[in-house]
């Protein structure tokens, strides 16, 4: 087997002391044309860069033809490996042949002027990518997918074996990205060149890639044939939403879309909620919820709390007590009234103490009462009673019929299940 | 024959470089060097070779000239490389605090009296002092950021050292004596008087070096006016060279205050003028700007010698109100294009 073009070994990654890829490992061959996917922030940014020796990793190789990527001399790496950035700006008037004749000057000497070849090169490079007529055109006058173009065929103009790029084409227009799509496909088919793009247009990727890449959290979660990257069910996980992915029977074309249809239409959903929160833990909650048609009450929270201030903002139906103090008799029988009226209790992930432990008592009373009940997974870790006593609760509601959540997407789906 | 974009034939392009201007340019520098031979505070026209006098009118101007030239040339070159690195039309020596620094340390260096007993110890002083401001601005700039500091937070840091360097010199200034108020106030508005032999032998050397390393990385300073990303994506150690591009316009600053004194402006409007007419390939830019700088600059002391004759004025006047207006018209252009010539 000959050598990947692109081999990541259990790569570490990040800024500081935040660690963005987690022990990563993908390996692309040479003549692959590869999409990275994923939600913002899951590292397919840090990732290219960490390819291109811009990050170092904390642990962890990367090679480009079996050449470990931080020993390369700079302008070797440059011939191998060459990377097109999201947005590139010049605050100078520099002509668009000016810009492209970078990809050769880059180690040259100052009164050595460029060999017949590299004219050659830097003209082809203009030609490949259709920028040949706008040469003697100020770079910074261009428009987007004009200038995404021109820097194209400034990074061909360094003759890569690989090209990489980065959300390149999110932000053009629909002719302008099947533009470099098709400039970038003819270059993999025509010239063996090896292609990795981070897009977001899910169904755009499914259509040009040999092989999807769908990462989350630093990880890479699948990788694949759009078939197997592409199913709903693992997409709605990584993006914690609902989504749909259909066919198109006559072309094979994947496409992918979210639900909006339930967003606040479905009455046979405005089955009444009881939320116990607090911290925050609940914003989400509410918010998701409400999106949904849920009738949403919530307490008992402490005023000033962030969740109080979200249930006020939002409108939602809530019991109060004063700010930082234990909740009183007063206030549970109140929250106890109204988590009566709910079908459905769902306990966040809020930390238990003393002072809030007595909310878990409404969620035993709505499991009395025939009620669903779910509370968020990991007790243990937000338990700060003395002796674990919300472990212990929670562990009896468990046995007596409460289930546990641990993400909000698949809560929703096993609420729309019922 | 390349077209322009209304399809009409152009001039030939060296690379991009109109050869035209360049040839009218060489042909201009010569005469207009020569034009400032015959003026000064003791009369216009060429002076009479013939009588010891006149010779020495003569001895005199071709030093203000030869010192011209090097204090021009080498605050525009410095200017240059500070707007490629920076990627910022606003950047000069001035901006980075070099110029602040390079300030003070010259204004200790004749206050305490080392520059009368201790010969080079202007330049010295002015360098070292340059040079300690701009780790210590790349220092507050890199904080934080992992050793590779924004633009933003360089120039934000720049300006603040640069106007507490300024208090202290204001500071010594006020608590100087009455004679050493008077050559720290002259050297300070920027003058071309003729320094001792030995400080224009080393000035020149340091100057030509700093010409030399930025010259060099021309191509490179292209490559990061894309950004230091781009310019490493492209095959070159971007942080290495922005360091040395740094240190090396540091040094031609500091070695033109420590000469010319605080001459203002000249970094600024040169490269602007000069990419205007010739474009922005360093390459080409570099060397243009030192000559037309050099040019500049002894044309406005020329200015500076005659208009109040036999008064002189300190060249840092004209050149100050040379670039003041000149400034503003930039600030209104780089508003409306976000872009510069």
């Amino acid at each position: 087997m000959s050598v990947p073009a692109l081999s990541i070994d259990s790569v570490s990654a990040g800024y500081g002391d935040h660690l963005v890829l987690d022990s990563l490992s993908v390996q692309i061959a040479k003549g692959e044309f590869v999409v990275l996917i994923g939600p913002n922030g899951c590292g397919k940014s840090t990732l290219l860069k960490t390819v291109a020796a811009l990050i170092r990793p904390s642990s962890g190789t990367v090679r480009l033809f079996g050449e470990d990527v931080r020993k390369l001399r700079p302008s070797a790496r440059s011939r191998i490996l060459g990377v097109v950035p999201q947005k590139v700006e010049s605050p100078m008037a520099f002509t668009v042949h000016q810009i492209v004749m970078n990809g050769r000057t880059g180690s040259s000497l100052p009164w050595i002027s460029l060999s017949e070849e590299d004219h050659g090169i830097i003209e082809r490079s203009m030609i490949y990518t259709d920028v040949f007529d706008l040469r003697d055109r100020y770079f910074m006058e261009l428009s987007g997918g004009e200038q995404q173009r021109v820097i194209l065929a400034m990074v061909l103009a360094q003759e890569p074996q690989i090209i990489m790029l980065d959300e390149s084409i999110a932000h053009l227009d629909i002719n302008h990205r099947y533009e470099v799509l098709r400039i970038l496909r003819r270059l993999n088919h025509e010239h063996g060149m090896t292609v990795v793009l981070v897009s977001h247009d899910l169904s755009l990727s499914s259509e040009i890639a040999d092989r999807l890449i769908l990462m989350n959290a630093g990880k890479v979660i699948v990788s694949g044939s759009s078939e197997e990257v592409l199913q709903a069910e693992i997409l709605s996980r990584v993006y914690d939403c609902e989504l749909q992915v259909q066919q198109d029977p006559l072309t094979g074309a994947v496409h992918v879309t979210g639900v909006l249809d339930g967003v606040n239409k479905g009455s046979e959903r405005m089955r009444p909620v009881h939320v116990i929160a607090g911290g925050g833990t609940g914003i989400e909650l509410y918010r998701r919820f409400g999106l949904y048609g849920y009738r949403v009450t919530t307490g008992v929270l402490n005023r000033m709390d962030s969740d109080a201030e979200a249930a006020n903002a939002l409108g939602i139906e809530a019991v109060f007590e004063k700010p930082f103090s234990a909740i009183g008799d007063g206030a549970y029988k109140e929250a106890s009234e109204m988590a009566g009226k709910a079908e459905i209790l769902v306990v966040s992930d809020v930390p238990f103490g003393s002072g809030n432990l007595i909310n878990l008592r409404l969620a035993k009373e709505a499991l009395d009462a025939g009620k669903e009940v779910w509370i968020a997974g990991g007790i243990a870790e937000r338990d700060y009673t003395d002796g674990k006593q919300a472990v212990g609760q929670v562990n009896t509601l468990l046995a007596e019929g409460a289930r546990t959540w641990t993400s909000l997407h698949d809560l929703m789906m096993e609420l729309k299940r019922v | 024959m390349k077209r322009n974009r209304e399809n009409i034939p152009v001039t030939p392009d060296i690379e991009g470089v109109p050869r035209v201007r360049i040839a009218l340019f060489c042909l201009a520098v010569p005469l207009l060097l020569f034009l400032s031979l015959l003026l000064g505070a003791s009369g216009q026209g060429f002076p009479d070779v013939h009588s010891p006098v006149g010779k020495a009118i003569l001895n005199l101007r071709i030093n203000r000239l030869v010192m011209g030239l090097l204090v021009g040339s080498a605050l525009s070159v410095s200017g240059v490389v500070f707007q490629a690195i920076l990627r910022n039309p606003l950047a000069e020596p001035y901006v980075l605090g070099v110029s602040g620094g390079a300030g003070l340390g010259a204004t200790l260096a004749i206050l305490f009296g080392a520059v009368a007993f201790i010969p080079l110890s202007l330049p010295v002083a002015a360098f070292v002092a340059a040079v300690l401001t701009l780790f210590l601005v790349y220092g507050i700039a890199s904080r934080g950021s992992g050793g590779s500091p924004s633009v933003y937070s360089l120039i934000l840091s720049g300006v603040i050292i640069s106007s507490i360097c300024s208090s202290l010199i204001m500071f010594l200034v006020s608590t100087a004596s009455a004679d050493g108020l008077h050559s720290v106030i002259w050297w300070m508005l920027g003058n071309l008087q003729p320094v001792p032999l030995e400080q224009r032998i080393l000035s020149t050397v340091l100057i030509g070096a700093g010409f030399i390393v930025t010259w060099l990385l021309g191509s490179r300073f292209n490559a990061l006016t894309l950004g230091r990303e781009m310019a490493h994506y492209q095959g070159m150690n971007a942080d290495l060279i922005i360091l040395g591009g740094l240190l090396a316009a540091t040094l031609m600053a500091a070695t033109a205050v420590s000469i010319g004194g605080m001459i203002g402006f000249v970094g600024l409007i040169v490269p602007h003028v000069t990419r205007a007419m010739f474009g922005p390939d360093h390459r080409w830019l570099i060397p243009l700007s030192a000559v037309s700088g050099g040019t500049f600059l002894v044309l406005c002391d020329a200015v500076a010698r005659t208009v109040l004759a036999p008064v002189e004025m300190p060249v840092g006047v004209i050149t100050a109100l040379a670039g003041g207006p000149f400034f503003l018209m930039i600030l209104q252009r780089k508003m409306k294009n976000a872009w510069i010539a």
